[in-house]
């Protein structure tokens, strides 16, 4: 999709935050475009600030410098109207244990109006949630099925995930994924944070790494084969001289193990092919980056910054 | 909003009646032994005339027990109802926006179109409107009981009391709401409100002793609770001002740092 004014339902400039009595920034100068009918997996390990990124969308804290837009409206100045458009769901779901589901949705579709009250009974039988049974007598993963249908019921314009999946048995993970995949064809913006790799390879569309408070990648899943690294494990007859594979043009990382060698190579491999040439090589092999590899990627000592 | 309330209301329905049954309990309970102490009122008033005046002090400089207002506020309104509904009061205030915030429940609430501002006054409002409905239960169990044992105080200075108790211990509401408002840990919230709440009773009471006392004991809320007076007849209107400002600035306080901060 071309990405134009109207077509963004999230746009995030130069947002940075800064936790009173922390020396280091937990986002810093993020610049960041979703759009609409996209999903947006935004990836990390704890504390590298996806949470403090949604939790500034949310306007639960407010930014240090910086702004963000959802639907063009300021998260901060426009925070009621947002959230009119927006449903959200959290991995640690905090809910009342006392309160049934049934009492649970219906609190929240007091705070939050919902038009079709056919969409949350189609919701609450495909989830299979149990609206009977108070929330603390719910497992994890039961508790995590309510949350979900009070963040979808309203069918929002654009969903904020974050961790969502967690605690979710594979069938029902199966069909949150298509839950999703239908809001997305409605139009729907879903941005998403997660570690589970697998989980953002499967739903996504886009990806965001996410490293130390730094956008480090934006990745567009569908090319992620076409994203211009390429890893080759060479076995060498001899020694492996991991000085001059690094000198390389357009090496990333060179990874060492006695004679074999794993080398990340961006944009045109001839510089690489032309070494090996001169080399006695015994196995070679190439393979494209997935996901994991390219989080690890910009993970690993050394990884690249945007 | 009223959405908000009405849920609020509905989550402590129980709390709320447990509140009431203990209240209503402790005021009959009280009351309804004031027949046997009237038929003694002279000798009894007799042998409390003679404690020394530090000992009348922490009873509020009053040796009058049982007269009907002597009774009705050494056994009901000077500090008993006043300290049970302050422990409500204070666990409200601290806890309607505390808790949420501890559970990190109020995530899912302002994940809704509510302001802050919206949240804030709902839950002030459901606060207020629980303790109202606590002292009132109160209020028209002391009515009832005073007309049963015949105790012989007008209708409109029980009203002016429970409306002046229910002023009072808002008032410690209100402090804790403001603390756990700002963001501080709860701990903090209850143990600065219990300071108001206890400490202003105690140098009040003993101000009329310790001189010196009588100047900070004005800071605190309980200087301006004067149940004997009320009941009397005696009352200064004027002092409701204090109750009103305090609840106002607390109020102010609340939504100035609950509209911008990060919550936890």
């Amino acid at each position: 999709m071309v990405e134009t004014k109207n077509n963004i339902a999230i746009e995030i400039n130069d947002l940075s935050k800064n936790y009173h009595g922390m020396n280091k920034m937990a986002l810093s100068s993020l610049n960041l475009k979703v759009k609409k009918g996209e999903i947006f997996g935004y990836l990390g390990p704890n504390g590298a600030g996806k949470s403090t990124t949604i939790r500034l969308l949310m306007n639960f804290i407010q930014p240090s410098s910086g702004r963000a837009t959802i639907l063009g409206l300021d998260v901060v100045k426009d925070s009621v109207a947002v959230k009119r458009k927006i449903g959200y769901l959290s991995g640690e779901s905090a809910m009342y244990p006392k309160m049934t589901a049934r009492q649970y949705l219906n609190y929240m579709r007091d705070l939050h109006p919902v038009g079709d009250m056919k969409y949350t009974k189609e919701l609450v039988k495909r989830l299979n949630v149990e609206l009977d049974k108070k929330i603390g007598e719910l497992s994890r993963g039961n508790q995590q099925k309510v949350a979900i249908v009070q963040a979808l019921m309203h069918k929002p314009e654009v969903i904020i995930l974050d961790e969502p999946s967690s605690g979710l048995d594979p069938l029902m993970q199966e069909e949150f994924y298509k839950l999703l995949e239908e809001a997305k064809s409605r139009g729907a913006c879903i941005f998403m944070s997660s570690h589970i790799l697998g989980e953002v390879q499967r739903v996504c569309d886009r990806i965001g790494i996410i490293r130390e408070g730094k956008l480090v990648a934006e990745q567009n899943l569908l090319n992620l084969a076409s994203s211009g690294i390429t890893i080759f494990d060479v076995t060498f007859k001899d020694r492996v001289d991991q000085k001059a594979l690094k000198n390389i043009k357009g090496v990333q990382k060179v990874e060492t193990n006695g004679s074999s060698a794993t080398v990340h190579i961006q944009g045109d491999l001839s510089p690489l092919l032309a070494y090996l040439s001169k080399q006695n090589v015994s196995r070679l092999e190439t393979k494209t980056m997935d996901l994991e590899e390219l989080f690890l990627h910009y993970y690993q000592k050394g990884g690249g910054s945007k | 909003m009223i959405a908000l309330i009405k849920w609020n209301i509905w989550q402590k329905r129980w709390g709320i009646m447990w509140w009431i049954i203990g209240a209503v309990s402790l005021i009959f309970m009280t009351l309804i032994f004031y027949p046997t102490f009237r038929n003694q009122a002279a000798e009894l008033q007799r042998s409390f005339d003679t404690l020394p005046d530090a000992a009348v002090q922490l009873f509020g400089g009053s040796t009058d027990f049982f007269s009907p207002v002597g009774f009705l506020n050494s056994q009901i309104y000077f500090i008993v109802l006043p300290l049970l509904l302050g422990i409500l009061s204070i666990n409200l205030g601290n806890g309607l926006i505390g808790k949420e915030e501890q559970d990190k429940t109020i995530d899912n609430l302002l994940s809704k179109p509510i302001s802050r501002t919206k949240l804030l006054t709902a839950k002030a409002f459901s606060g207020a409107l629980i303790l109202l409905i606590v002292s009132v239960s109160a209020a028209l169990t002391t009515i009832a009981t005073v007309k049963i044992v015949k105790l012989d105080i007008p209708l409109s200075r029980i009203f002016a009391i429970s409306l002046i108790c229910y002023l009072l211990n808002l008032s410690f509401g209100a402090v804790a709401f403001a603390i756990s408002a700002t963001g501080r840990a709860r701990v903090a919230s209850v143990g600065v409100s219990m300071t108001v709440a206890l400490g202003g009773y105690l140098l009040t009471s003993l101000s009329g002793t310790v001189k010196w006392l009588s100047t900070p004991s004005k800071i605190l809320p309980f200087d301006y609770y004067r149940s004997e007076e009320i009941l009397q007849g005696t009352y200064r209107w004027r002092n409701i001002i204090y109750f009103i400002c305090l609840i106002a600035i607390c109020g102010f306080v609340s939504w100035f740092s609950f509209r911008k901060r990060d919550l936890s």
